[in-house]
C-alpha cells in the first residue's frame, strides 16, 4: 500500500484546468509516472510477448466513454485495466447542495436509459426519512411505468449487445420498440428520456388519455413484437455460438463480485430486490423471477427476454388492479426531515440501485450517496476477460449492460 | 422490522457496539470503531447464523467532525438491511482495513470512497483515484471541499429562501453542521 | 403628508437598503436589491484576457478573410479567383459535402441516447445521407458531442477534434455542450464545449428531441452552402485557440 497523501494538506478550491496544451502523455496506455499500486505495477509490467492495447473513451461501441486498457497476447487477452471518470459530474456533491426536490431531477442522467428507476430509489429514501405515506394509486403508476421503462431498457440492451456482435439489424428494431414506449412515457411525463416524474410522496402527473390509448394499442400487439425481436436472435445460429460461452461467471464469483439483478441471476443465484426486499406494491402482484444456472453471455441475453415477458404480466396486472386516488399526498414546499439516515433499494432493469440519504435537519440532503449497479458489474469484466478474444472484449461488457452515467455519476 | 436479528447481533458483539443497535423500518444500525470493523465484517461474513454475504453498499460519509465509512450488508437469515457504520476516523488521516479479502467487488467502492473523501482502505491491492483524473489533489466530497462557483455568492443569486444556497459559505457559520442524527 | 406625496418611492431610499451594503431587501418593498459582486479569484480562464477588460471575442469574417487570403492554404477550397466567384464547381462541391455529412460516432452521455435515435428507423438521418456514424475520426465530418463534458474529457475530445480531417464542423448537442447545463456547478464539467473547440450549430435541450437534432442537421446542411467553402469562418469563444 504505497499510496499517501500529505496530511494536513487538502486544498478546498483545485483548478480543473482543461488540458489544452499538448499534454497528451496522461493518456498513454502506459502511464508516465511510476506504478502507485500493487495492481498497477503487476498489469503496467508486460510478460514475454504482451502488449497493451488502448480502447480509448471513444469507441465504436456504444457503451458511452470507457477506457480500457488491454494487455494482450496475440489476439488472447490477459489482464484489462478499465480507466473510469470521463463522465464524472458530481451530481452526489451537486444533490448536497440541492434542496430536496432538485435532487430528484439531478439524479435522473445516472442511469439515463431507465431514469425512472434512478429516481425511485432516492424517492423511497426520503420516504423513509419523512415518513410519509405514498397513495395506492402513485404506487401503482410508478410501477406502471417503471416496467415499461425496464422493458424499453431490455430493448435496448438486445440492441446493443447484438451490434457489438455484429448485428447491425437488432439495434433498429429495437430502437423501434424503445421509441413506441419512450413516446408513451413522453404522453405521461413530458419528458422522452430523462423524465423527472417521481416526487416525494407520489408522481407528478396522472394518468391521461393519450398515454392510455398509446399504452393500449402498443399492449395488443407488444407481445407478438416481442416475440419477433427475440426470435431474430434466438435463431440466429451466428449470433448464439458466439454468445454461449462467453464471459462464464460461476455463483461464487458472482456474490463475491457484488453483482446484482439479472448478471447475478444468470448465475444461478435467485436474488431479486422485489422479492428479498418488497417495496412499493410488488407483494401484490404475481410475476416470476427467471433464473438460469449456466452464467454465460447467451444465459444474461435470455434472461433479460424473459423478464420483458414477466413485465409485460406486471402491466396487466397493473392495469387490471390500478385504484382510484391522489397521485400524491400533501407535502410542505420546504421540507425539512427529521435527522436521521435511510437506506432505500429496489430492482432496476441493471441491477439493484440504492440511494443512502442521511438528513441533518436543514431542507438539503447532508449526504446522498448513489448505489449504482453498473459501476459494481464492470468490476467483474477483469475477472471474466482474460482468455477471451479481442473480439469478445465488447460483446463482454455489453452483456453486462453497463451504463457510463450511471458508472461515473 | 427484525427485533430477533438485534439481539443476535446485540449477543454476539456487544463490546464491539457503540451504543445499541438501532431499528427503524427494514433497516438495522450497528456503529463500531475502525480497529473492529474487519472483524466485525469477517464475522458478519462467516458465521453460518449470520451469514451476511450480500454487501449491496460502500459508503463515505463527512460528518464535518470525523468521517465514517457505512457497509449496508444482506442474508438470508434476516429480511432486514443491516447498516454497518464504522465512525471514529479523523478527517486528517482516516484510515482503515479494507474488505476487498471478503468481497472482490468492494475494491471499486472504496477506490470510489478514496477518491471522493481521501479515507485510505489498507489493504486494498488498488487504491487509486477512479474518477478524478490522476493528478487531481482534492477530495471532491468532504466537507471543506467547495464549489468554485458558488451560486450564493454570485449577482445571479435570488432573494427569497428557495433561490439561495445554504452552504457554509453563505451562512456564515462553521462547516461543521450539527445533528445529523448521530 | 404633501411631502411625502411628491417625493415619490425611490430605489434605494428606503431604511433597510441604506442600513448596510450587503443586506438584502424584505419581500414586499419596491426598492431593488443591490447585485453583490464578488470578484471570482478562484479560476483563472485559460486566456488571460479572455473575460476581463471587454476585450471582444474574435470573429472571423468573410471580409476580414478576403484581405489575408495569403495565408488561407490547400485546405479543400477552390483557391485563386475562384473564392470570389461561386462557381457551379462551388456549388456542387458544397452541396455533396452537405448531403453527406458522416458524423462521428462519440456519444458521451445520454444525448448519444437521442443521436443514436434520431439515426435510427423512426427518425431516420438516413434520408439526409448521415446515416453512417464512422467510427474513426479520420472519416467522420461532423462531430456531434452529444453529452456532457467533462474536464478528463476534454483532452480526448479535442485530440478527436484534431484528427479529423478538414472541412470539419462542430453540433453541440444538449444543455451540457452549449453551456454546461444542469452541472454548471459542478467541479469536474467544463461549461460548455465553446470554451475548448469551436461550434457550429447548438441544440439546446436535455436531451433535445431527435427532431430537434434534425433541425440541426438542416441548419448545418444550409450552412455548409451558405459558407461557400469557408467551412472554418465562425465565432468562436474567447478561450479556443487559434489554430485549432
Amino acid at each position: 500500500m504505497t499510496t499517501t497523501f500529505p496530511p494536513g494538506t487538502h486544498p478546498s478550491a483545485d483548478d480543473p484546468h482543461v488540458l489544452l496544451d499538448d499534454d497528451y502523455g496522461l493518456y498513454e496506455p502506459i502511464p508516465p509516472y511510476p506504478p502507485r499500486t500493487e495492481r498497477e505495477l503487476e498489469f503496467y509490467t508486460p510478460g514475454d510477448g504482451e502488449m497493451y492495447l488502448n480502447l480509448g473513451p471513444q469507441h465504436p461501441s456504444t457503451h458511452g466513454v470507457l477506457r480500457v486498457v488491454l494487455k494482450l497476447d496475440g489476439e488472447r487477452v490477459v489482464d484489462i485495466d478499465p480507466v473510469l471518470g470521463y463522465l464524472h459530474r458530481g451530481v452526489e456533491k451537486l444533490c448536497e447542495n440541492a434542496d430536496y426536490h432538485q435532487t430528484i431531477s439531478q439524479l435522473d442522467p445516472l442511469e439515463y436509459i431507465s431514469s425512472l428507476f434512478c429516481e425511485w430509489g432516492p424517492v423511497m429514501a426520503y420516504e423513509k426519512l419523512l415518513e410519509v405515506q405514498v397513495p395506492r394509486r402513485a404506487e401503482y403508476i410508478r410501477v406502471l411505468s417503471g416496467e415499461l421503462n425496464r422493458i424499453a431498457s431490455h430493448a435496448l440492451f438486445m440492441g446493443w449487445f447484438a451490434l457489438d456482435l455484429g448485428g447491425l439489424t437488432p439495434i433498429l428494431w429495437s430502437f423501434i420498440e424503445r421509441d413506441e414506449i419512450v413516446e408513451m412515457l413522453a404522453a405521461l411525463t413530458g419528458q422522452r428520456m430523462l423524465f423527472n416524474y417521481f416526487r416525494i410522496g407520489g408522481v407528478n402527473g396522472d394518468l391521461n388519455h393519450d398515454f392510455l390509448s398509446r399504452l393500449g394499442d402498443w399492449m395488443s400487439r407488444a407481445a407478438g413484437q416481442i416475440e419477433a425481436n427475440i426470435a431474430l436472435l434466438n435463431e440466429n445460429e451466428i449470433f448464439v455460438r458466439r454468445a454461449r460461452g462467453l464471459g462464464v461467471m460461476d455463483r461464487e464469483t458472482a456474490l463475491r463480485y457484488c453483482m446484482t439483478g439479472p448478471n447475478l441471476r444468470a448465475s444461478g443465484v435467485p436474488y431479486d430486490v422485489r422479492r428479498a426486499h418488497p417495496y412499493s406494491i410488488y407483494p401484490e402482484i404475481d410475476f416470476d423471477i427467471p433464473t438460469r444456472s449456466e452464467g454465460d453471455s447467451l444465459a444474461r441475453y435470455l434472461l433479460r427476454m424473459e423478464e420483458v415477458k414477466q413485465s409485460l404480466r406486471i402491466i396487466d396486472q397493473c392495469l387490471e388492479q390500478m385504484p382510484d386516488g391522489p397521485i400524491m399526498t400533501k407535502l410542505p414546499r420546504l421540507l425539512r426531515p427529521r435527522p436521521g439516515r435511510a437506506f432505500a433499494a429496489l430492482e432496476g432493469p441493471r441491477g439493484m440501485y440504492a440511494a443512502y440519504a442521511i438528513s441533518d435537519g436543514s431542507d438539503q440532503p447532508f449526504r446522498l450517496k448513489i448505489h449504482d449497479p453498473s459501476f459494481i458489474h464492470l468490476q467483474a469484466v477483469g475477472a471474466l476477460l482474460p482468455g477471451h478474444l479481442l473480439a469478445d472484449t465488447m460483446a463482454i461488457m455489453a452483456s453486462l449492460d453497463p451504463i457510463m452515467g450511471g458508472v461515473d455519476k | 422490522m427484525d427485533r430477533a436479528l438485534k439481539a443476535r447481533l446485540e449477543a454476539r458483539f456487544g463490546t464491539a457496539l457503540h451504543g445499541e443497535a438501532r431499528q427503524r423500518y427494514d433497516e438495522t444500525e450497528l456503529r463500531i470503531g475502525a480497529g473492529d470493523a474487519i472483524d466485525v465484517l469477517r464475522a458478519l461474513h462467516d458465521e453460518p447464523d449470520l451469514g451476511f454475504v450480500i454487501l449491496a453498499d460502500l459508503a463515505g460519509v463527512d460528518t464535518g467532525k470525523e468521517m465514517q465509512v457505512v457497509y449496508h450488508l444482506w442474508s438470508q437469515t434476516s429480511g432486514d438491511w443491516l447498516r454497518v457504520i464504522v465512525e471514529g476516523l479523523s478527517r486528517d488521516d482516516p484510515r482503515i482495513a479494507s474488505a476487498t479479502f471478503l468481497w472482490k467487488g468492494a475494491e471499486w467502492m472504496e477506490r470510489e470512497t478514496y477518491d471522493m473523501f481521501g479515507i485510505i482502505f489498507e489493504g486494498n491491492r488498488d487504491l487509486r483515484r477512479i474518477y478524478m483524473p490522476p493528478d487531481y489533489t482534492s477530495f471532491p466530497l468532504r466537507k471543506d471541499f467547495y464549489l468554485p462557483d458558488d451560486a450564493a455568492r454570485s449577482p445571479g443569486a435570488g432573494v427569497r429562501h428557495m433561490e439561495r444556497t445554504h452552504s457554509p459559505t453563505e451562512s456564515g457559520e462553521t462547516p461543521l453542521r450539527s445533528g445529523t442524527g448521530t | 403628508m404633501t411631502d411625502d406625496l411628491t417625493k415619490g418611492r425611490q430605489p434605494g431610499t428606503t431604511a433597510e437598503s441604506t442600513a448596510g451594503s450587503t443586506a438584502l431587501t424584505v419581500p414586499g418593498s419596491t426598492a431593488v436589491a443591490e447585485p453583490i459582486v464578488v470578484r471570482n479569484e478562484l479560476w483563472a480562464a485559460a486566456d488571460p484576457a479572455a473575460y476581463d477588460g471587454g476585450q471582444p471575442a474574435e470573429i472571423t469574417h468573410l471580409a476580414k478573410l478576403e484581405h489575408d487570403m495569403a495565408l488561407r492554404h490547400d485546405d479543400a477550397r477552390w483557391s485563386g479567383m475562384l473564392e470570389v466567384i461561386p462557381t457551379k464547381a462551388d456549388i456542387v462541391l458544397d452541396l455533396l459535402r452537405a448531403n453527406s455529412l458522416w458524423p462521428l460516432l462519440s456519444g458521451l452521455a445520454c444525448c448519444a441516447i437521442e443521436m443514436m435515435s434520431f439515426a435510427t428507423s423512426k427518425n431516420d438521418i438516413d434520408r439526409w445521407g448521415a446515416f453512417p456514424f464512422r467510427a474513426s475520426p479520420r472519416q467522420a465530418d461532423v462531430l456531434i458531442v452529444a453529452g456532457t463534458l467533462t474536464t478528463k474529457m476534454a483532452g480526448p475530445l479535442l485530440r478527436l477534434w484534431e484528427q479529423m480531417p478538414e472541412p470539419k464542423w462542430c453540433v453541440a448537442m444538449g444543455d451540457c455542450t452549449c453551456s454546461g447545463g444542469r452541472y454548471k456547478r459542478s467541479y469536474s464539467t467544463v461549461e460548455g464545449i465553446d470554451r475548448i473547440m469551436p461550434v457550429d450549430v447548438y441544440v439546446p435541450g436535455c436531451p433535445p428531441r431527435p427532431e430537434g437534432l434534425i433541425y440541426a442537421m438542416m441548419k448545418l446542411q444550409q450552412l455548409v452552402k451558405d459558407r461557400r467553402g469557408h467551412w472554418d469562418e465562425r465565432a468562436i469563444g474567447p478561450t479556443v485557440p487559434q489554430d485549432i
